[in-house]
Order: structure tokens, then sequence, then C-alpha cells
């Protein structure tokens, strides 16, 4: 595992960085220049979909990308046992779901924009993959993830299902904002790393993977189940106003390439999800408590 | 005049400056320019200048102790808490710019000479080190002093993320250091960003509520003190010199920085790295 | 019919026009009066917010504690909130407390450049499980897209709407219109409005708003606030009875509370003084005005050219103290 922070992770994760099957390389992403020789696969994963972070430091957010995939990928290209790259990218390079298309370019995104500076970012290692699985022969598998939910996720980043989870933990009322008919989906993170390995192991080079759920679950029945977990009784408001109908967005991802290729499925379903990621914060909101 | 060996802990725009001054001290040497990214101006700039650099952060000075004998540290409160104790089995003299306040606080103008006794010295805030100062000087000239506020006011653009997502931090350590040197009270800190272009210069006003202020006796100690600032920042210049207005002592200075890798309007970048600076040497005087 | 969500910041924005010296009583009496007409939303404090008595913007009679103690008893139906700035206001030693005291509505507000000051200040009201805005300050300051920008940030730290301020009173309705519009377009969350009546249009610049889509308008009783003041909320919610809003505020009530205001709490009715009216023009934030009339005699310097100096150097809110040095420099030109 190469990271910056390997010393943080470590603190989080002792008994996975003391298993002696597990090397902790420090190093900045985009300092790398040479890498062990033995590494025979790569799933470059470096980057935050923190969007708080890509607010407040979007210019640390593009370099750890762009210069991070362009380190990564150059060093891979020397090493003698490579076989595989795996691109962890984004769903969100699908285009914004709010956009007038008459203002904006064919691919749906504006490209001058601070606030688009992850997702063009993404979309240039994207590219950067493609131009170096070409000229250097390598084979590299893009992967573009959705959402996801489960244990060692951070409830406090501002997403609507960390807002359910942390109103449940307060024992508030759920909240949700706008009418709740906005759509999404969750997928576990023991299915996401199946996929994940799955793709790497089996995916075709050259070709993109959506990573995600695809049964969609609208904002109103996540807050519903939410409300009525395990035992708890919590009221759901709804704070809504006119008009709101139209901001909603529907962030689902088209997953047959992954189940016809590679007979990929969810094991994991929502209610199942929900149970697990809220017995974890439970047991990790209990402990700081004490 | 042997030089003083000094390592410098953080490759961001602070660290760069820091490392500009050091390479133009008679009395400093920096032997180690250390980060975590490679790939950042500041290891360009060094590496450009001829001086070591390394992206192994703390790592580098524990596996070639004798690189250096004293440390700037210039990453965040958070990696200086780890450093600190490293840093002191190794032996080292360290100069800490983070807010994170393990040794004791340093101001030159005030307490130079006093600091030589710590092995590691924290250099407060920007607003701090131009601020305590004059609140030392009405510390020293006035009666019971019930309440220091200092309000500084910085260009928009020499305030970067780490600066924007610590001012709680920023502020708590800047009331500390004048509370510790006026033996006021109560002190409060503020902090605004200005946007406006052309850059505005770092400007710092301090109120305070005394008994029967007098600002004869303070006039005389507080040009004396702003002299020893401005030895080792010369663009340290007070603006609205004391009056009393609203019944309370008011006065402002204007900080305007040194431009060496900072713009001159960093005032507030630059105080603190000159204030560092000038610590460092008084340890390599010390030293000879 | 469509609803529109008021928020009264009487006893906060008006804090500015008597100096920040509001009483126990008047605080008790005021609550209990919008309590009774259905105000949605009553802010409490300092003019400049929770943590910001100090000398350079002037201290407050009561401590932030007892006045939003005071608010919490008589406040029934209605929610407290408190306005915020980070860089005068700490979680630790104001923020938390404040939210112990029981206040339900966070409206973190800053500099309408510096949206990424206010990150830490939402993360911390969003966990303690309240509801919390997002303010953009002296918004005349900026243009449409960085206000899209900085408010777009405000959103992803977990803001659920965002207010834009027009402290300085310097907007024309066209300009309502243009931003209010953009920030309804880009963003996912409600957006409001804050107006100030330096030029006459508080009222005008509050349609507007809600024309371009604004759900959230500040109305303070009798306009009490600082400068030349805010736009009435009792106007503003007959107002709005008329075009056919949904406001959830009894129109009696209001009135009455406007009376009671009038005459237990302002010293004088808001109205366009000259130096409001400079200050307008001159994009300067309302707030300043007792200040600069202060400290405009002490130098012997006519109030406005302070103003117009203060508008040229683009000072923002809270720097309160660059009047002393302008009105200084003025005086040394005279030769005084």
């Amino acid at each position: 595992m190469l990271s910056e922070r390997a010393y943080d992770f470590g603190l989080k994760a002792p008994h996975l960085v003391n298993r002696r099957d597990i090397t902790l390389l420090t190093k900045d992403i985009a300092g790398v220049i040479d890498l062990p020789a033995e590494i025979t696969m790569i799933i470059h994963a470096a980057g935050s979909p923190d969007n708080r972070l890509h607010a407040s430091d979007p210019l640390k957010v593009m370099r750890t990308i762009t210069m991070g995939t362009e380190a990564l990928l150059s060093s891979a290209s020397r090493l003698p046992n490579l076989s595989k790259i795996l691109n962890i990218s984004s769903g969100l390079i699908y285009g914004s779901r709010n956009t007038d298309s008459r203002e904006f370019n064919s691919c749906g995104q504006e490209s001058f924009s601070f606030n688009n500076a992850y997702i063009e970012a993404k979309r240039y290692a994207e590219t950067l993959c493609s131009v170096y699985g070409n000229q250097y022969k390598l084979n590299i598998i893009n992967i573009r993830p959705y959402a996801f939910v489960g244990p060692y996720q951070l409830v406090d980043r501002p997403w609507a299902i960390n807002n359910f989870i942390g109103d449940y933990l307060n024992d508030c009322p759920i909240r949700i904002l706008g009418d709740g008919e906005t759509v999404r989906s969750y997928m576990y993170p023991s299915d996401m790393s199946l996929w994940i390995l799955k793709l790497l192991a089996d995916g075709h080079a050259g070709q993109s993977y959506n990573l995600g759920n695809p049964t969609p679950i609208t904002l109103k029945s996540l807050a519903e189940k939410i409300a009525s977990a395990m035992h708890k009784k919590l009221p759901v408001q709804v704070k809504y106003y006119q008009d709101h109908s139209l901001r909603n967005s529907r962030f689902v991802p088209d997953v047959s390439k992954a189940h016809n290729e590679l007979g990929l499925k969810v094991t994991v379903e929502i209610d199942e999800a929900l149970e697990h990621t809220l017995l974890w914060n439970l047991s990790q909101y209990n402990s700081v408590k004490n | 005049m042997k030089k003083l060996k000094v390592a410098i802990l953080g490759s961001g725009n602070i660290g760069t400056d820091l490392l500009v001054k050091a390479q133009r001290s008679p009395y400093l040497e920096c032997t180690m320019f250390i980060g975590r990214k490679l790939a950042s101006p500041g290891m360009a700039k060094a590496n450009s200048l001829g001086v070591r650099i390394s992206d192994q952060s703390i790592e580098a000075i524990t596996n070639n102790p004798d690189c250096c004998d004293l440390v700037f540290d210039a990453t965040s409160a958070v990696d200086h808490l780890r450093h600190a104790p490293i840093l002191e089995q190794l032996g080292k003299l360290v100069i800490d710019l983070t807010p994170a306040k393990v040794g004791q606080i340093c101001v030159p103008a005030v307490n130079l000479t006093s600091c030589l006794q710590y092995t590691n010295v924290n250099m407060v805030t920007c607003g701090g080190q131009a601020s305590t100062p004059l609140a030392f000087a009405i510390g020293k000239t006035q009666q019971n002093i019930d309440y220091i506020e200092v309000i500084s006011s910085i260009a928009s653009r020499s305030a970067g993320p780490a600066t924007r997502a610590n001012l709680d931090e920023y502020i708590s350590t800047t009331e500390s250091a004048i509370r510790n040197f006026s033996g006021c009270r109560r002190a409060k800190a503020i902090l605004n960003l200005n946007p406006a272009q052309p850059c505005i210069n770092m400007q710092t006003t301090v109120f305070a509520k005394v008994e029967n202020p007098d600002l004869e006796k303070l006039n005389p100690v507080l040009q004396e003190v702003i002299s020893t600032v401005q030895k080792y920042v010369p663009g340290y210049q007070l603006i609205v010199p004391p009056t009393i207005e609203n019944g309370r002592i008011v006065l402002m200075v204007r900080v305007l920085g040194v431009g060496d890798y900072l713009p001159s309007y960093a005032g507030n970048l630059d105080i603190i790295n000159c204030a560092a600076i000038a610590m460092a040497e008084e340890y390599a005087k010390n030293n000879n | 019919m469509r609803k529109v969500i008021i928020n009264d910041p009487t006893l906060r924005d008006g804090s500015h026009a008597i100096r920040h010296q509001l009483t126990a009583e008047q605080i008790a009496l005021y609550c209990s009066a919008a309590d009774k007409a259905g105000v949605p939303i009553v802010e409490v404090g300092h003019g400049n917010g929770a943590g910001a008595s100090s000398l350079q913007l002037g201290e407050s009679l009561l401590s932030d504690e007892v006045m939003l103690s005071i608010a919490r008893n008589h406040l029934k139906t209605s929610k407290l909130g408190i306005h915020i700035i980070p860089g005068f206001a700490t979680i630790e030693r104001d923020l938390s407390k404040a939210i112990d005291l029981g206040v339900d509505v966070i409206r973190v507000a800053s500099h309408c450049t510096e949206a990424d000051i206010t990150e830490r200040h939402i993360g911390y009201a969003r966990r303690r499980g309240k509801e919390v805005y997002g303010v953009l300050m002296m918004t005349h300051m900026a243009s449409k897209e960085v206000l899209a920008e900085e408010a777009l940030k405000m959103e992803s730290y977990g803001a659920e709407g965002i207010m834009l301020m027009d402290s300085a009173g310097a907007y024309l309705p066209s300009d309502v219109s243009e931003k209010i519009g953009v920030l309804v377009n880009k963003l996912n969350i409600p957006v409001g409005f804050h107006a100030h009546n330096n030029l006459g249009l508080s009222i005008a610049n509050s349609l507007a708003a809600l024309e371009a889509g604004a759900i959230m308008l500040d109305g303070c009783a009798r306009g009490f606030g600082a400068g030349a003041g805010n736009a009435p909320i009792e106007v503003l919610v007959a107002v709005l009875q008329k075009i056919g809003y949904d406001t959830g505020i009894d129109l009696y009530s209001i009135l009455d509370a406007a009376d009671l205001a009038e005459k237990k709490i302002l010293k004088e009715i808001p109205s366009i003084q000259s130096t409001s009216v400079v200050s307008g023009l001159a994009g300067v934030f309302s707030g300043f005005s007792i200040h600069v009339n202060r400290v405009a005699q002490s130098y012997a310097v006519d109030p406005r050219d302070i103003f117009f100096e203060l508008g040229r150097r683009q000072v923002v809110a809270g720097q309160e103290d660059i009047i002393i040095e302008v009105a200084s420099e003025l005086a040394a030109k005279r030769g005084v």
C-alpha cells in the first residue's frame, strides 16, 4: 500500500499494517519515481472524494489526481512484471445533473469552472490512462464508482445518507432537504471490494466499468428505512419547497457491463447494508462518548 | 564564524520563504529542505539553490541526524506534535511555526534572549508577532490592564487553505500570547480577510482598556519596542500612533513583507518568518 | 399558495442601531411578540453575531449567554437563530455554547469571497444536528459567478440554504434578480435574501429576490437594523399577503410586534440619513455608520468623506478599525 500518510493509516488500521503480507510505502503519489520491481498489479485509488476538500483546496485535489496519475503511470511503465492497472475514476464524470445543455459543451460539463475541479481532473486522468495504455502497451482497466455506504465511511461528509445516519445517531428526526424524490443507490463495501478485485483480475483492458448498486432508492425511502432501523422509531421530516422537483437528480449506475462480462452481482442490498453500517457507527459513537 | 546548520521541515510557501532567508543569513546554512511532496514548487526552488532536498519528512532527519543542529518546523500542528519528541530525543533545537504550542512562546522583540534556554520555541501566529510587542509595551507602562483586543487584516490571497481551516486555533494562540506578555485580564483576537485588489498589506490594530491610560508613558517604550521589531522586520511601521478614542487606547501598525519568496503584501507570513530567523540567528550567535 | 420563510433579525441586526445595548426586558418582550405572530425564526445576538462583542465592533450590554437564554425562554414555537462569523467567533468559545443553550438555527457568515472559512463552523453545527445556513455578506462586492462558486462551497460543506446579504444596502432590484437568479440556478439548496434600506429599496429588492426564485427573506420590526435599517418585517408581511405568498405570520400580531418594538426598543425609527445614502453608494457596510459618525466628530472631518474613502479601499465588514486610520489621514491632509 502506497500513501503519503501511511503512518496515519497505520493508526487507523493496525490490524492491517502489522500483517507480514502487507508492506507500507510512504510516498506522495505525485513524487513516485521507482516502484518495487516485484509489483504485478496496481489499484490506483489515490485521491479524495470528499467534496468539502474539493471546495476548500481544489488545487491540492487536482494536483493529486493529475500529477499523481502521471507519476504512477510513468513509474508503472518501467515495471518488469506488471500485468494490470486498475484506475479508480468516478461516476461523476458522466456529467452534472442540472445542466442546461445549451450552455455547456457536448460532454455536459463546463470546464472553466472552479466547482468542477474534481470531475475535470478525473476526466483528464482517464484520458492519461488511455494514452499510457496505448503508448506503453499497459493493460489499464477504468472503474467509475458511484455511491457507497458502510463501515469506515466518515459520516460527517455532507451527503444525504450521512446526514440521515447522523440524525439517527443523535436520535433526532431524520430531515430530508427537498421533496425526497432524488434518486440514489448505495453499494456495500464487501461487494465493492469483490467487484474491484474481480475487475482487476478479469476485467478487459481499455474498458470502463461502472461500480455501484443498480437498484435505485429515493431519499425519502432511504430516510424512512433509517428512521425505523433496529427498533428506533424516529420521525421523518421533509423540508421541501415549491419547484424543488426540478432539482431532483439521479445517480444510479448501469452495471450491465460488469454483470454480463464478469457475472458480477450485488449481494448486500440496502436493508442489510444499512443495518451493518448503523451498528458499526453506533459502536464507534459509543466508544467516543465513553 | 561557524554557521549553524538548519533543516527546514515543510516545503510549502512558508518553508520556501524561510529557505531564501536562511541562505541569506550570515549565521545560518540550510543543509536540508524536507517535505512530503517532491513535486512541489518549494522543492524545485531548493534544488535550484543547490540545497539538498528530501521527501522523507521527519525520517530524513532520523536517518541522518548529523545533517543539522536546528530544525524549522513549518508543517502542521498535528505533524509537529509527532515531530517534537523525536527531535528532542535527537537533541535538536526546534523552531515551531505551527500552532502546536509545544514549547516556549517566542516573540523576539520581547523575549529573544530568554528563549535561548529552551530547545523548542513556537512562533505564535502572524497576528501574534505583530501585536505582542505592542501589547507588551502597554503591559509595561499602563495600570490595571483589563482587556486587550487585536485585529489583523490580511490580503485574502495571502491566506491559504491551511490558514482558513485553522482560524479558531489562530485566535486562541494569539490570545494566549497577548495575555502572557501583557498581563491583561482578558484578550481577544480577530482576523479579517480582505480580497481587495491590489492586495492590501497586513495591518494590525491594538485596542486596550486600561485604568487611567497614560500615553506619555507609553510612547517611548512603544518606540523602543517598535525599533527592536524593525531590526528583524524592516517593513514594520506604526501608522496610527497611540490615541484615546471612545475610552480606549488605539494604535495601528502595518507590516510590509520583504518579498523573498512570498510577495510583499504577505507581511503576515513574512513577519513570522523573520521572527523565526531572528531566533535561529540568536541560537547561532550563542553557540559561538 | 407559495411559501416564503421569514427570518427576523430584529434583535440582532437591530443591535447595531443601539450600539448593542439590548436589555433583558427588550429581548423578552420582542421574542414573546414575535412568537405570538408566528415568525418562523427569530435571530438574537450582537449585531455581528455570536462572539462578536468587542472593542472593534462595540461591546454588548449582555453576554451572548444571557441574551440567548432569555430568548430561548420566550420562544415557544418560533425557532431561535444566531448569526456567526468565523474569525470573530470560535467553535469552542461561542458556537458550542450557543448550541448548548438551545439555539435551533445557525447562520454561518463570511465575506462574499471567503466562504471556505465557514467549513468548520458549518460542519460542527451539522454534527450537533442543527439547521445550518451559509451566509454571504457584502455581496455587492462580488460578481454573480464568484458568488455562485462561494455559495457552492458552502453547499458542499453541508449548508442547507444560502442567504445573500446586501449588507451595504447597495443593490438595485435588477442586481438582486441577476444574482439570486444565478444562485437559484446553480445550487441544489434554497436561496434567501437579506435587504438593507440605504437606497430606499429594501422591499422592492426583497420582492425581486422572490421573483428570481428565493424562498427566504429577512425582515426586522420597523426595519430596525444597521445604518438605514432592513426591510421592515410588518410591511414585508403585508406586501407578501397582498401578492399571495404564505408567510405563516399573522398580520395583526406582527403589526403589534412592530408597534411594541417602536415603543420599547427603538431609539428612533430607522430612516435614511445622509451618511446612509453615502455608505450605500460607496458600498460600505451599513453597520459602520455609528462608528464613522463618532470618529468623524473626534477628528473633525466629514463622515461622508470617510465613507467614500472606505469604499475606495473596499473594506469589508469587521474592519471598523480602518475608520480611525482613514479619519486620521483625512485630518492630516487638512493640516489639523
